[in-house]
């Protein structure tokens, strides 16, 4: 059992479960949280913020990070919308390319001139966001086709929907690259001691460019397919996906520290604050409190991370147990370590 | 021999590496490009666009002198500082009752409270600081969303009114930003602190081996951040005569763009408060240029994001000691 | 130096000249010649380098043939690692080549090396802490198909691991749970997957106890047997003498001798390295002992060091003496304030100081020097200026303002006591060499009141030899006016040289106390290995 809470990414999912187990008793019987349809939003939500989670997710294992996701989504958006009113999957198609090319030039501009990532994704962020911001004049831009937004969100199984469905293959099909490919065991060597796999003969400056072609790849899609669901796209919400994201990503088991994580858990991590949102909206709380919700479980979390927690924790420990031993010092009979 | 080397004849302070130079003749050229189009540009000398000009680069210009102390203690940015901004204008109007002075004191409390939170897990526990940030970011965000049910405060008659007014025929945020970058400056400059923040920025471990407590420094910073960004709170409060979450939106990244264009180093240890005013005049000055060639808010959105991006990457080239 | 293996030297060296005609068999001659050990697999031919005006290889040749350990031998500077890297393809000659099998190739990237069958154990491993030993074998070879996990590769993981004797590593843990000598082993288990034929080990044992020690050797000879050949860098010349066969001395980007092992006895084998006979290093002993400055009783770290108690007086050197994981360099950055869980009793100058807090440690006249220069050391962006009067900023400053002119002269006085160019002051501390870089450090701990407590890690690591002798002078100069040093070493010479209190530790219990004079690097080496009267 202790193995289990141990391994990274099973945690979300225990997560998960008490999740369920405190809303069913804040619901207090009256039957609005476990519903088909609370399900399904949840499951909507994993296909929103799912894609740049996982993007975002494995640009963390290599121990980088890709703030620019955020605003490729938007772009993204714009792309599909402005390219798809004729054959959708042409829009998408665009989408992800582009999304594969502003990825690799991200990662070869780290590469060529050693430049950090937050640097260069931070300046990726502003651009592509300025560029959704033109694109759409800071209005949103309506798409025509809407039976292709009501095709994208058509209920599969009661739960699930097309958005939900191709998500879901994109993280089944990176789990399984991650876990059994070459490839996959390089990414995490990467992330664990760049250094060492560089000197062991993995080629980190063509990981690199890779890595940050499939988030922004990934951005696109998810992008694309929301704006799609929405029938619009919008050059706002910037951070309202980023620090979902950021947030589902470490929940799901991924460390900044790089070399750990793995897609199933950023699947958890990604469901744990869908159903939070969900959830909580389920039983009829103002959307504000998800907001201070995320912002607190973030916050827990980065805490829980945090390099010196350990010692700042003893040094604390040891000074109570100090305090307390004075007062025993007879009792004991033992001087305190000064 | 002894003192010769300290008192020799004063030489133009190059960087050693020919990537250096190379950077500051590509800052020089940037810079002689701006003079020239501003120049040429009708109506850039005029009253009203300067005017605009200097308020525009007063907002961001405090805010990005307080993520200038956050990017030099080694902790490259804030994303909370947008919506400290707001709140702390919400505070700034809603004290009013206790009186300019009052409500001012009361503003820059709770900004500094704000931020002094995030520097103490950033420092003591040195959690990360984009993640801390963030999560900061939405707390803030939803809780004075839930606090203010979304509206705006706004005060009780005139009370605003001497913030609106001039100081030496300057207008209030302008002079309240040039005092703040000169009271940074002299900060990071010469004190104890702002040298062992420099310190702390280049080397944590180092820092802490030789004895100086990073924890407590890094805690400082984000406290010097927080009061900054509270002033700018104020400004803007007094010259929007309200309180409202919507005044400071994406002023993280009109400061961390003003930080960056001004030549701070994004992995801390180098910078100062005067360049992060350059960065805000730069970027203040493409703005304005841009609005007058016709071109709507968005490009200007977009040529600043643009412009972040070549200075990071012509960042390597002063990298190359 | 290190003494303790030369006290097994004999049965090991036996066993090596034994296990040389079996690997030498294509040679047909039953003595083992190890310079001509049969046809040279790998060999450099009037290799040249320059970095700049510095020429690092001057027309340097040699050859390395089946089955043979070669030593590779001489100071730092002496252009050891450059011959390595252009070996290994992180550099390319500016002249000469890399011969193989008698053949001139181009080694021009890494891969090529791993193609043609050179390989490498740094100093640094290049493990990956949370990836499992199998996947760090089979990191980065060139032999992995798509679908990485295959059983033929696991086995031939697990036969490589059984040849070096390592059976009892398991496959699937993350190699961050081994300790360093494993760890070194699964290194050379992936030399082996990748068929190495030259296994280059460049300072291999410098943080091994010595149990792992001897199984690397084990391994080595192992790997002999198969007919692969060894380059064997080190500074521990008694090791040289155990395992090798043969050794290649370079001087100042120079080859100046290759010699059987057999007939060189180790004064000459210096003075090739030197190129003059090794002169007087070490300064003469202190010359009266002060009060006591550090008094420590009972320290104990958990799981690391158990109830350690000494003094340290003024005007004296004390060195910790024990290998890699005894806790020497643990006591050490816990008196600095460095480790949050340490418990005991300090007193320094006669006050009680409270662990846990580098600050507070400082505040009572604690120094401290780390051997990591990069990491705990120096403040790369910083100027000279800035890194030396670091942590004096509060004696010049005034209400919180910084002093700029007491601070520069102060600077000038530091950089003048250390040997620091002062023309350098302004420049960034990055720009420095690596000797500098650490008189940067001692520099910064020179106080005006001498009552200071100096504190050091591996003062010398990484240092040549004449900046050595510098670095002794200036803490024997510390002494004189007044400081205790602490230091922790593994370089036995440099304890017995310069230590006027000699501790020694096994496994985090203290062994031995000694005084200058009563001590040899025999005594210590005998404490800090296997002492009989552990007990406690």
């Amino acid at each position: 059992m202790r193995s289990l809470i141990v391994n990274r990414s099973v945690r979300p999912y225990l997560l998960l479960v008490a999740i369920i187990v405190a809303l069913w008793l804040l619901d207090a019987g009256r039957g609005r949280f476990f519903t088909a349809a609370t399900a399904f939003s949840v499951l909507q939500e994993f296909a929103t913020i799912g894609p740049i989670a996982l993007g975002l997710g494995l640009s963390m294992i290599i121990r980088e990070f890709d703030l620019s996701v955020g605003g490729m989504m938007s772009f993204a958006g714009c792309i599909a919308v402005l390219s798809g009113a004729r054959y959708p999957e042409l829009g998408v198609l665009l989408a992800v390319l582009f999304g594969v090319l502003w990825g690799l030039f991200q990662g070869t501009v780290m590469v060529w001139l050693r430049l950090g990532s937050i640097g260069v994704t931070l300046g990726g962020l502003l651009t592509l966001g300025g560029l959704a911001y033109v694109v759409t004049g800071n209005l949103s831009i309506s798409y025509p086709r809407m039976d292709v937004a009501m095709a994208v969100n058509q209920p599969v199984l009661q739960l699930l929907s097309p958005r939900s469905i191709i998500t879901l293959a994109a993280f089944l099909a990176a789990a399984f690259f991650m876990a059994r490919t070459r490839i996959g065991r390089d990414l995490y060597a990467t992330g664990s001691d760049r250094r060492a796999a560089m000197v062991a003969g993995v080629r980190t400056d063509v990981i690199l460019p890779g890595v940050f072609a499939c988030s922004g790849a990934l951005a696109g899609l998810g992008g694309s397919l929301l704006s799609y669901s929405l029938a619009a796209a919008s050059g706002a919400a910037l951070t309202d996906a980023l620090v979902p994201a950021v947030a589902a990503a470490i929940i799901g088991g991924v460390s900044l520290a790089g070399g750990k994580g793995t897609p199933i858990g950023i699947i958890g991590g990604v469901l744990v604050l869908g159903l939070l949102s969900a959830g909580l909206n389920a039983i009829g709380t103002p959307p504000a409190v998800q907001d201070v919700v995320t912002g607190g479980v973030l916050f827990l979390v980065a805490i829980a991370d945090a390099v010196d927690l350990d010692p700042r924790l003893f040094t604390i420990r040891r000074y109570w147990s100090d305090m307390f031993l004075r007062r025993d010092l007879d009792k004991s009979g033992q001087a305190p370590a000064e | 021999m002894s003192d010769q080397a300290l008192s020799a004849p004063w030489r133009l302070p190059l960087p050693h590496s020919t990537g250096g130079r190379v950077l500051v003749a590509i800052r020089l050229a940037a810079v002689l490009a701006l003079v020239g189009a501003a120049a040429t540009t009708p109506g850039f000398f005029t009253t009203v666009s300067l005017f605009s000009l200097l308020n525009t680069m007063s907002f961001i210009g405090c805010v990005a002198v307080g993520m200038t102390f956050i990017t030099l203690s080694g902790n490259i940015m804030s994303f909370a500082l947008s919506v400290t901004l707001s709140t702390s204008g919400i505070i700034f109007i809603a004290a009013l009752p206790l009186g300019l002075a009052g409500a001012m004191i009361a503003a820059l409390a709770f900004g500094a409270a704000l931020t002094g939170v995030q520097g103490a897990v950033i420092g003591y526990f040195r959690a990360n600081p984009i993640i801390v940030s963030m999560a900061a970011l939405a707390l803030i965000t939803g809780g004075a969303t839930l606090i203010t049910q979304g509206h705006g405060v706004y005060p009780q008659g005139n009370a605003t009114a001497p913030l609106q007014g001039r100081v030496f025929g300057v207008p209030m945020p302008l002079f309240a930003f040039i005092v703040t970058v000169i009271a940074a400056q002299i900060v990071l400059s010469f004190t104890r602190f702002g040298r062992q923040l420099y310190m702390v920025g280049s080397n944590w471990r180092a820092a802490l081996a030789a004895g100086l407590e990073p924890a407590r420094i890094v805690l400082g910073a984000y406290i010097a951040a927080g009061l900054c960004t509270a002033l700018a709170g104020i400004l803007m409060a007094g010259r929007y005569s309200s309180g409202d979450m919507e005044l400071g939106i994406g002023y993280d990244y009109h400061a961390i763009s003003a930080v960056l264009v001004g030549g701070t180093a994004i992995s801390g240890g180098e910078g100062s408060a005067i360049r992060s005013l350059i960065g805000a005049f730069i970027i203040a000055v493409c703005q304005v240029l841009l609005l007058l060639h016709g071109f709507s808010t968005q490009v200007q959105y977009l040529a600043i994001g643009i412009i972040v991006l070549v200075v990071i990457m012509l960042q390597t080239l002063a990298d190359e000691a | 130096m290190d003494v303790k293996v030369v006290l097994q030297a004999e049965p090991v060296a036996g066993a090596a000249k034994a296990a040389a005609p079996i690997a030498a068999d294509k040679m047909g001659d039953s003595e083992p010649k190890p310079v001509a050990g049969g046809a040279a697999i790998v060999g450099v031919r009037q290799l040249c380098k320059s970095f700049g005006p510095i020429a690092a290889l001057k027309d340097v040749s040699l050859d390395i043939g089946a089955g043979e350990i070669r030593g590779i031998c001489g100071e730092n500077g002496a252009g050891k690692s450059t011959l390595v890297k252009i070996l290994t393809g992180v550099y390319r000659p500016d002249q000469g080549a890399v011969v193989v099998d008698g053949v001139a190739v181009s080694v021009a990237t890494p891969r090529q090396a791993q193609e043609l069958g050179i390989a490498i154990v740094a100093q640094e491993l290049s493990l990956c802490p949370d990836l499992s030993v199998e996947d760090n074998i089979w990191l980065g070879s060139l032999k992995v198909p798509f679908l990485h996990k295959q059983p033929q590769l696991r086995k031939r993981a697990a036969d490589a691991l059984a040849l070096l004797g390592a059976s009892h590593i398991a496959l699937d843990v993350p190699v961050a749970s081994l300790s360093m000598g494993e760890r070194q082993l699964v290194e050379i288990a992936r030399l082996l997957t990748r068929d190495a034929r030259v296994l280059i080990l460049d300072e291999p044992t410098a943080t091994l106890t010595d149990v792992e020690i001897e199984r690397i050797f084990a391994a080595l000879l192992a790997v002999k047997r198969e007919g692969r050949s060894v380059l064997y860098i080190t500074h521990r010349l008694a090791e040289v003498y155990t395992i090798c066969d043969s050794v290649s001395v370079l001087r100042n980007g120079e080859l100046v001798a290759t010699r059987p092992l057999n007939g060189l006895d180790r004064t000459a084998l210096i003075e090739l390295m030197l190129g003059r006979p090794s002169g007087e290093m070490y300064p003469e002993e202190a010359r009266a002992r002060g009060a006591p400055a550090l008094v420590v009783d009972g320290l104990s770290l958990p799981g690391i060091v158990d109830d350690f108690t000494m003094t340290a007086r003024r005007g004296e050197i004390v060195c910790i003496a024990g290998q890699v994981g005894s806790g020497a360099a643990e006591i050490i950055t816990a008196l600095a304030g460095l480790v949050h869980d340490a418990s005991g009793r300090v007193a320094v100058n006669g006050r009680q100081l409270k662990l846990g807090s580098p600050a507070r440690a400082a505040r009572r006249g604690i120094m401290f020097v780390s051997g990591d220069r990069a990491a705990e050391g120096v403040f790369r962006r910083l100027s000279v200026l800035q890194n030396l009067v670091a942590t004096r900023l509060r004696e010049h400053s005034l209400f919180g303002f910084l002093r700029g002119g007491a601070l520069r002269a102060a600077a000038s006085q530091l950089a003048k006591r250390v040997g620091i160019d002062r023309r350098r002051l302004r420049a960034r501390a990055d720009e420095l060499s690596g000797g500098n870089q650490q008189k940067l450090a001692f520099g910064r701990c020179i106080e005006r009141q001498a009552n200071g407590v100096l504190l050091m890690n591996e003062p010398t690591r990484g240092i040549d030899v004449g900046a050595r002798a510098e670095i002794y002078r200036l803490m024997r100069s510390f002494c004189e006016e007044g400081y205790a040093l602490l230091m922790a070493s593994s370089d036995l010479e440099e304890i017995v040289g310069v230590g006027d209190v000699v501790i020694t530790l096994y496994r985090g219990r203290q062994v031995g106390h000694y005084r200058r004079g009563e001590v040899t690097m025999h005594r210590i080496v005998a404490d800090i290995t296997h002492p009989a009267d552990a007990a406690r």
